[in-house]
């Protein structure tokens, strides 16, 4: 028999709280999406429908390039924070060598230095190596800014790894290296789903990094293509919310995508 | 296949000896159980047979060959652990077929080396499963069947039925001993329990503060322990040691708790005993309760169903001694009850006071 949970005062208050805070998130997606099907006068009068700000978007902004280098700039800078982030936290988290903790520490107070506080001198050293005119540049400052948060994510997730694991790879024939990508990396998904979500987001959403350090306009990401559309004499207040919303619109796929993984991820320890 | 020997192997850490000088020889085939208290050193005697801990000093030979800087992977030695350590991403098959697969195998070697292991241990029906869809027993067959598929030179075996339930491990006690022999491969089994190391080994070491004590066949070590330490650590309920005082007239009297036990000349020829005191051993079953004998008092029993344990208080002249007797299982005594004691003497043990060493001629 089924039973009814009881509807107590406590559950109403915290649904509605819940609702409040859906509804406050989910207010500028409608906004952006109701917004980019006007025309701009139609906007001005608040009434009206109209496709033409989505197709002046593509005739302003190379929207299909702009998001395809977001994307290869997100997946290189990932795959090089998730190259260096996963080996780092494995030694960390399971080896002996002398002064590791004093190096962790080291590394994850890189965490708490801000982009902007070092932006500057990144640039110098950048231009001076001569890799603005690309993507390279870029995904090396995203790599750097990201990596820290990375080894602190994956030495934390290997620590709750039994070491007898990694042992019994060991005994069983494989070095160290084997270990980490045949036995640990299969076993680490939700940490390495939260280390690609959470940066995915935070480069895809950047507008520094790609507006300093990527000097080609062919090669320049979503969100310095909307800036520049921003910064128009006149702005087309519907072709902005279009393009705003072809911007968001990854970022959204991208966590729903790993959403149980990102939740399973960042709880992690907690059970233990 | 070979023989396992530790020469003179040390380990410190933290400046402190964790295996102090081992030295103890494994003949191939030999089941040998490595047995002691915890933090005794057993385990990092295993885990440096197995190269997961450098030796400080010493030689470690799996055959004639000297490991001390030998890779883990290169020692040949399978090892079972105490938590199993079953790759939970693979399936049973992959598991237990997972090192030869490193060691570049071919499937079809793979796969009928995999389903022998499994009919041997009656895993053929889980093949295909996660190990979390195992029991806890299952698990422990996996973890077996993953050793036993490499056909390695020795297996090292740390606690592996310390995570089952009482029954599971009687059941699985036997089935390794089985599976071991077998096979025929060198065994180094560790455990804290001393019920398993009597039931399982061929022979059986045991060790406390990282120093060997005792290495002899269980029967020995049960009959003939080499020292205090392993006399109380070597059955259940463990020996009692008394302190006793010895006075030397033709015959020995002994003075246990105030009061006087005739030793024969006969019984204490066997022992180097001198006027002074000795660390007197008795087993609880070699304690008789009559009605003549040493005074005690029952303190509390034990009904344990086949029999019965007995606390007893020996009381005379302001000395108190405790000891425990084993009674029938329908005995009559109770808590309170004063009763007397005899000890069978031809069974009993001496021990030096001061370094606890049998005083048995001869050893």
């Amino acid at each position: 028999m089924k039973t009814r949970r009881s509807v107590s005062p406590g559950r109403i208050a915290l649904f509605v709280t819940m609702l409040a805070i859906a509804v406050a998130m989910l207010y500028p997606f409608w906004v952006m999406i109701t917004d980019s099907l006007h025309t701009q006068s139609q906007f001005i009068s608040g009434s009206g429908f109209s496709l033409g700000s989505w197709r002046q978007l593509s005739a302003a902004l190379p929207v299909g390039r702009q998001v395809l280098n977001s994307t290869l700039i997100c997946t290189v800078s990932i795959f090089v924070i998730l190259a260096v982030g996963l080996p780092a936290g494995f030694a960390f988290a399971k080896l002996r060598f002398r002064a590791s903790s004093l190096v962790f520490l080291g590394v994850v107070s890189a965490m708490m230095v801000p982009l902007q506080a070092i932006v500057m001198p990144e640039f110098v050293n950048i231009t001076r190596i001569g890799l603005t005119s690309g993507y390279f540049g870029a995904v090396l400052v995203y790599a750097a800014l990201g990596t820290p948060f990375s080894i602190f994510l994956f030495t934390t997730y290997f620590r709750g790894v039994p070491d007898e694991l990694v042992e019994a790879g060991i005994v069983d024939g494989l070095g160290y290296v084997g270990a980490l990508w045949r036995l640990v990396v299969p076993i680490a998904v939700p940490a390495i789903a939260t280390v690609t979500v959470l940066q995915f987001i935070q480069i895809w959403d950047d507008l520094l990094v790609g507006l300093l350090f990527i000097q080609n306009t062919a090669d320049r990401p979503i969100t310095v293509g909307l800036a520049a559309l921003a910064s128009g004499r006149t702005t087309s207040i519907p072709q902005l919310m279009a393009g705003s919303f072809v911007s968001a619109l990854p970022a959204m796929l991208v966590y729903l995508g790993f959403q149980r993984y990102l939740v399973k991820g960042l709880t992690m320890g907690i059970d233990r | 296949m070979a023989a396992i020997t530790f020469d003179g192997v040390t380990k410190i850490f933290a400046g402190k000896p964790a295996v102090d000088s081992l030295s103890l020889h494994i003949d191939d085939g030999e089941f040998m159980v490595l047995v002691g208290p915890s933090g005794c050193g057993k385990t990092t005697a295993l885990r440096m047979l197995a190269g997961l801990e450098e030796i400080t000093t010493g030689r470690l030979l799996i055959g004639d060959q000297v490991v001390n800087n030998v890779l883990p992977k290169d020692r040949d030695v399978a090892m079972v652990f105490q938590n199993y350590a079953l790759y939970p991403h693979m399936s049973v098959a992959q598991n237990m077929g997972f090192a030869l697969k490193i060691r570049g195998e071919s499937k079809d070697v793979i796969r009928s080396k995999v389903s022998d292991a499994a009919e041997i241990l009656r895993l053929t029906d889980y093949l295909d499963r996660r190990p979390r869809a195992l029991s806890g027993g299952q698990r422990q067959r996996v973890a077996m069947g993953r050793a036993i598929v490499r056909s390695p030179q020795a297996f090292l075996m740390d606690e592996p039925l310390s995570n089952l339930d009482a029954k599971l491990r009687v059941e699985m006690r036997l089935e390794i001993a089985r599976i071991q022999r077998l096979l025929g491969v060198a065994t180094l089994y560790v455990t804290h329990d001393q019920v398993e190391a009597m039931t399982m080994g061929d022979r059986v070491a045991v060790m406390r503060d990282g120093q060997l004590q005792q290495v002899a066949r269980p029967q020995d070590l049960y009959d003939r322990p080499a020292n205090d330490f392993v006399a109380g650590f070597i059955g259940s309920p463990p020996m009692n040691l008394l302190r006793a005082g010895v006075a030397r007239d033709g015959d020995v009297t002994l003075s246990i708790a105030g009061q006087s036990v005739t030793l024969p000349e006969r019984l204490a020829s066997p022992y180097h005993l001198a006027n002074g005191e000795v660390t007197f051993g008795i087993r609880p079953e070699d304690i008789v309760v009559g009605a003549t004998g040493l005074r005690a008092r029952v303190e509390r029993c034990e009904a344990l169903g086949a029999e019965t344990l007995v606390h007893l208080s020996l009381n005379a002249k302001g000395a108190s001694q405790h000891l425990v007797a084993k009674a029938g299982p329908r005995t009559t005594i109770v808590a309170g009850d004063d009763l007397a004691v005899t000890f069978a003497l031809e069974h009993a043990h001496f021990f030096d006071v001061t370094s606890g060493a049998t005083l048995r001629v001869g050893s």
